[in-house]
């Protein structure tokens, strides 16, 4: 009898206690290769230029561009306010904060995709979310937003909307990561807003 | 953590070792428990003597309270436990056919080869029976293929079609399971049998 009782005695406050608190919802992460597939061809991940060239122009204190290019090549040339993770130090305890979190929006780029793909499917694996990749990464940042081809029958309006873009763009290039460069292009910024927004209309036409 | 072979912490080889391992404890177990026993077994069916209802359910509620609080910390992921896919008119029929083959015979697979291991003669005959039973099960599986596969559920859990949460559910069946060993305890007595 007293094995019985101490059997209940112990069992019954157990399930007591499991039917009491919420059950685990955090799923420790791996993607099943369908999974991945599943993510990788739906394009969730990408973002156009022009999302992010909008971003930068308006100071979207959300974004994040990281740039997962050689130190080297980062110090060339990268996009302003984008800070340098090498695809090789992806997994570098320091980056750990900056990769995994919920309020910024992460976007990788690199000079084609093929880096910052790698760099997203290992964070998603990693079960990070708010990590995006620029669609085409440099090169077709270069070809849409620094120098975009003029479509045949477009309005004036957007020809010159794409001019200041590509002005503001090109303000942008010439400052370094830092912070204050940035803010020296901001009075350039407001006026390619208002002109951005008609390109918009006039594209939706 | 868990499950250690789908998150490629061992592979499936080792985890046949500790399949290995564990098979030996749980039959060295089961014939401890006096399950090579025949009688004891049937003894479930006529209420002489529940014990095969008291060990198996406090297994299963004991693995199922265990597995709930690993999950809670983390320690394993039920989402990638293999469940048995229910193919409702072959489980039905498997259950009837299985259960009536453990009253007839006074074994359970598993408990029959327990019993040849220490020389019962009544389960080797048993397990020629299973073995005769797994053979015309494969080789007339084209005459019954369709039924085997008929009305395929996935893997539903009594949980989710009650709308309810796991560790709810896990305490009503460690309810039902406790309230099953009292009745148990109840027939034993009241069905007492001096000598089996």
């Amino acid at each position: 009898m007293n094995s019985r009782l101490l059997l209940a005695g112990f069992i019954i406050p157990m399930a007591l206690i499991i039917a009491a608190v919420p059950s685990n919802t955090t799923k420790q992460y791996k993607l099943t290769a369908n999974e991945l597939l599943q993510e990788a061809v739906s394009y969730e991940p990408y973002i156009h230029p022009d999302n992010v060239a909008d971003m930068l122009v308006q100071q979207d204190p959300s974004l994040q561009l990281i740039d997962v290019r050689t130190p080297d090549e980062f110090d060339k040339f990268s996009l302003p306010g984008a800070i340098n993770i090498p695809l090789s130090e992806l997994l570098a305890d320091q980056y750990v904060d900056i990769l995994d979190q919920d309020v910024k929006m992460n976007v990788f780029y690199s000079n084609g995709s093929l880096n910052s793909n790698e760099a997203w499917m290992i964070t998603r694996q990693l079960g990070y979310s708010n990590n995006y990749v620029l669609q085409g990464g440099l090169n077709y940042w270069a070809e849409t937003i620094i120098n975009p081809v003029p479509p045949s029958s477009t309005s004036p309006d957007e020809e010159i909307a794409k001019y200041n873009f590509r002005k503001g763009a090109s303000m942008a290039l010439g400052g370094s990561v830092e912070g204050n460069t940035a803010k020296s292009a901001i009075p350039a910024k407001p006026v390619i807003t208002s002109k951005k927004k008609k390109k918009r209309v006039a594209g939706g036409c | 953590m868990g499950p250690l072979v789908a998150n490629e912490i061992i592979t499936t080889d080792t985890n046949l070792v500790f399949a290995f391992l564990i098979g030996i404890g749980f039959g060295f177990v089961l014939e401890g428990a006096g399950f090579s026993s025949s009688r004891k077994l049937a003894g479930v069916f006529y209420g002489y003597d529940t014990v095969v209802l008291k060990v198996f359910f406090t297994a299963a509620i004991t693995a199922m309270i265990g597995l709930l609080f690993l999950s809670l910390f983390g320690w394993i992921d039920l989402s990638l436990i293999y469940i048995n896919p229910t193919f409702l008119y072959s489980a039905i029929a498997g259950g009837v056919i299985m259960g009536a083959g453990f009253i007839l015979g006074g074994f359970c697979p598993g408990t029959s080869f327990c019993g040849a291991s220490i020389g019962k003669i009544d389960a080797m005959v048993f397990i020629v029976g299973l073995i005769l039973g797994i053979f015309i099960f494969g080789e007339g599986y084209p005459l019954w293929e369709d039924f085997y596969k008929a009305k395929f559920l996935g893997i539903p859990k009594i949980s989710e079609f009650m709308g309810i949460k796991d560790g709810l559910m896990a305490l009503i069946i460690v309810l039902v399971a406790f309230g099953m060993f009292w009745i148990g305890e109840w027939a034993e007595k009241k069905f007492p049998r001096e000598e089996y």
